[in-house]
């Protein structure tokens, strides 16, 4: 059988749950996560390096098992409506784990009645925690732009070129300067950023999300908003992430020319060729249910393993630089599934047959002791969590050096 | 019947609490409540502090186990990097549950094979394997039992122990007990007692004779104590089975001396975790003949309450007026460690503490002497708007106290105990230790947001 499931002795992604939370942070609303317990501790201790000192306000419904078995989501809209009036929040945002999951919980049903009792508007977001952050993060952002957000205003975006910066989070970029680092990347270029989804902006910066005239998926939890986004409003999308110059270079450039062609682009070559493919996916790796398909990546070369926008602009960067200042080596992109994170079987073999990783630490553990392989850190939050936020590295931007970072791993 | 009636009590409760839910602020003065008091209703708030061990935590305490976890990947997220952070990813393996699980109705299909596989892959064989199931297991009805039957004939070699990260059934059977009982499963009934070795259970800290006073009138009489922090190996953690008695001091054990009590006919004993000199010296008694031991003398305690009587005293004296704060995660009672502190001249100002853990007379005592004493409930959402400050100077017991006060200055223990230099502590002793610890709380401050954030403070597996 499939066994993605069983985790030896590796971590695991965030859920999706803390997607939703961490995306919502700072704007001005209240996230409840109905659930048991638990889950509010996790995204709290692990995932929000935020909370320490915030006042943000996160809640868990506290899901009892007679609550639950009798199916009365009074008790989840009262307890709502107390709190909502003790803190008045500009708006709600529901969301669950995978107890709710299974008994059918009505996420929009209910939303609607907590709206009519209290009077402030909820974003009912459909999570079972069973998926990854980045499910988390596209859904909330979906979300709040469907219900807060104005396709109208793509009218007043389309006259001048504007970006929107989707998938933005501590979970992918951490509090160490990433975030900032992106909007100068696009400020120094002269393009305007008219919204950053979502940090260090406000409600009403989000609300008009609409007057960008090209999205930037940097991260692939923004996806899922610019799919919306180009479906309500035909906004434009490109995706990638300016890890040092020349990708910060190519960015820019594609997302001038997006928006004049109104074309969807990204900034790494794709390949279906076998042969010049250097990104994989979980599913290219177990090649379907049969495994038939099954495609490898070549052995003794550059494996980034990561969240897939970061690991395919930091592969495309690596692969750019001249072929001596990587020994020759091609750097290959690998991702998590949102459903299956990065199961053992697939991980093993690639983290063992590489010549240089670049990863997360708590990925060192894969491999084998005395292994002849280079490594390169880049801690990353939604994986280890808080373990090594004091070694974050600042990736984003053309202060990032590539070539001394390809060259830092040993 | 009796989980019927809980039940019907709970319900009661809860109605009474949603009544006047949105009237609840941060705190109540004693003077206004009631003794059934429980700030488990309505929203749930998750402070920073994270000093109380977790399950992972009092689970990778048996020597030669391994835990599997078995759940959807936002709980075990918590359970993993709690692992990870104690650098002890050895310890641990999950199992998680994907939507394909649910749809398709092979959760137990998936258990077996996915432990299999793990036993297959581990470095090490381990001899103990606790696999937590979820919630979600609750619901779906999932059979493991019957996987627990196939793993034991497959890995005879492996005791396999059937443990719970179910906080669904918070209300009814909370998470720690059941581990405390659900670990101590694998000693075996029928081994011949030894009148010279006890067992200490529920306690993730060791309780060694320097602040216990139990600790040392059983090695003044040549009794052994074992106790699962402080086992050398999986072998000595199943000798646990000879001793002859079961002592505790946290609530927190009750279910699993019962347990042992049932299984292996031993008997157990609950020392009270209190402030009463008068219980202290019936329980340590009790204990002594309980073991067929000579109780200490009363000249002994005599002395005893002298000499704490005159830390107490120097307490006061260093500290005067500056306020105290006492939180649930330091001590048990904190109710009645406020008001034995009181009636010793001590300004007590708050306590925080969720359900009231202490006899009704001592919350009847309170209301009487210090009706103005105020209660703040750490679980529901109103702590969330508080300012984290506090005007002057405050001493808090205990990490929570110390967060929602912003001070530096607080007793940083959990459980009654802190390790690094503070063993368990309990009786005279362990009075007389708090004593020194809040004198030096009180005079030096500490990196708080350093340090409450530390999961499982003391748990010294890293």
């Amino acid at each position: 059988m499939n066994d993605y499931q069983t985790h030896v002795f590796t971590s695991t992604y965030t859920a999706d749950v803390s997607g939703v939370c961490s995306a919502m942070y700072e704007l001005g609303g209240m996230t409840v996560l109905h659930d048991p317990s638990g889950c509010n501790s996790t995204y709290s201790t692990h995932d929000e390096p935020r909370w320490f000192d915030g006042k943000s306000l996160m809640f868990v419904s506290g899901l009892d098992e007679m609550t639950a078995v009798l199916g009365d989501d009074q008790v989840l809209i009262r307890d709502i409506a107390d709190a909502a009036e003790d803190f008045h929040p500009r708006f709600i945002t529901l969301c669950g784990g995978s107890i709710p999951h299974v008994i059918a919980f009505d996420y929009k049903g209910c939303a609607r009645l907590i709206e009519d009792g209290c009077g402030v508007p909820v974003l009912p977001v459909k999570t079972d925690g069973m998926k990854s952050y980045v499910s988390g993060v596209g859904r909330a952002l979906t979300e709040f732009i469907r219900k807060f957000a104005d396709p109208k205003e793509q009218e007043e975006g389309k006259k001048s070129l504007s970006v929107n910066l989707l998938g933005v989070t501590p979970l992918d970029f951490s509090i160490n300067g990433n975030a900032e680092a992106l909007r100068e990347s696009f400020e120094e270029a002269g393009i305007r950023v008219n919204c950053c989804a979502a940090m260090g902006e406000t409600f009403e910066g989000l609300s008009h999300i609409y007057r960008g005239s090209v999205n930037v998926v940097v991260s692939s939890a923004g996806r899922r908003p610019a799919r919306y986004m180009e479906r309500t409003a035909g906004i434009p999308r490109v995706e990638g992430l300016p890890v040092g110059a020349f990708a910060e270079e190519t960015l820019i450039r594609e997302v001038r020319s997006a928006y004049l062609d109104r074309k969807n682009r990204m900034i790494w070559d794709e390949s279906d060729s076998s042969d010049e493919k250097t990104d994989f996916s979980v599913e290219d790796l177990e090649g379907g249910f049969s495994g038939e398909n099954a495609l490898t990546i070549p052995e003794g070369q550059i494996l980034i393993l990561g969240e897939e926008v970061y690991a395919k602009s930091l592969a495309m960067a690596v692969n750019h630089l001249p072929e001596s200042l990587r020994e020759g080596k091609k750097a290959y992109a690998f991702f998590p599934d949102i459903d299956e994170g990065i199961p053992e079987a697939v991980l093993i073999p690639q983290v063992r047959s590489c010549s240089v990783l670049i990863s997360d630490p708590l990925y060192r553990v894969v491999m084998k002791p005395g292994q002849n392989t280079r490594f390169a850190a880049m801690p990353h939050e939604a994986y280890s969590g808080r373990i090594y936020r004091d070694s974050m590295r600042k990736f984003v931007g053309k202060s990032f050096d590539v070539e001394e970072f390809l060259r830092s791993a040993e | 019947m009796a989980d019927g009636c809980a039940r019907s009590r709970l319900a009661e409760r809860n109605r009474a609490f949603h009544e006047r839910g949105t009237d609840a602020k941060a705190f109540e003065y004693i003077g206004d409540m009631d003794y059934e008091y429980n700030a488990d209703i309505g929203l749930a708030y998750a402070s920073p502090v994270r000093g109380v061990w977790n399950i992972v935590h009092i689970g990778t305490l048996v020597p030669g186990g391994h835990q599997i976890y078995v759940c959807p990947t936002s709980c075990l997220r918590g359970v993993v990097l709690t692992t990870a952070e104690m650098g002890r990813m050895d310890k641990l393996s999950t199992i998680t549950v994907g939507e394909d699980n649910i749809i398709e109705g092979n959760m137990e299909e998936q258990l077996l094979h996915g432990t299999e596989r793990i036993i297959r892959e581990l470095p090490e064989r381990p001899r103990m394997i606790m696999i937590f199931t979820s919630c979600v297991h609750h619901f779906l009805a999932v059979n493991y039992k019957r996987v627990y039957r196939i793993l034991q004939k497959e890995f005879p070699d492996i005791d396999f122990v059937d443990c719970y990260m179910d906080p669904i059934m918070r209300r009814t059977a909370p998470v720690v007990p059941s581990l405390w009982r659900q670990m101590h499963r694998v000693l075996r009934p029928g081994q011949e007692k030894s009148s010279k070795q006890v067992n200490y259970i529920g306690n993730c800290f060791h309780y060694s004779s320097k602040y216990c006073d139990l600790t040392a009138l059983l090695e003044e009489n040549g009794i052994r104590v074992l106790e699962a922090n402080h086992v050398r190996d999986y072998d000595e953690f199943l000798n646990m089975g000879k001793s002859s008695v079961n002592f505790y001091f946290h609530k927190t054990g009750e279910r699993a001396v019962k347990d042992l009590q049932i299984r292996l006919e031993q008997p157990y004993f609950w020392l009270r975790p209190g402030y009463s000199y008068e219980e202290y010296e019936e329980d340590l008694s009790k204990a002594a003949e309980i073991l067929g031991i000579s109780a200490p003398t009363s000249d002994f305690f005599e002395r005893e309450r002298e000499k704490t009587e005159m830390e107490i005293e120097r307490t006061k004296s260093a500290l005067g007026d500056v306020p105290i704060a006492v939180d649930y995660t330091a001590v048990d009672q904190p109710l009645e460690l406020s008001l034995f502190l009181l009636q010793h001249g001590f300004h007590v100002e708050s306590c925080y503490q969720d359900v009231f853990t202490e006899g009704e007379e001592i919350f009847q005592k309170l209301q009487r002497e210090k009706p103005d004493l105020k209660i703040y409930g750490v679980y529901g959402w109103n702590i969330r708007g508080i300012e984290r400050t506090h005007e002057g100077k405050i001493v808090a017991i205990g990490q929570k106290a110390a967060y929602f006060n912003g001070t530096p200055y607080f007793v940083n223990i959990v459980e009654n105990a802190g390790s690094y230099g503070t063993d368990g502590m309990y009786g005279y002793r362990g009075l007389r230790r708090l004593m020194v610890l809040l004198r030096e709380a009180a005079e030096e401050p500490k990196p708080m947001k350093q340090l409450v954030q530390f999961k499982g403070w003391g748990c010294d597996l890293r």
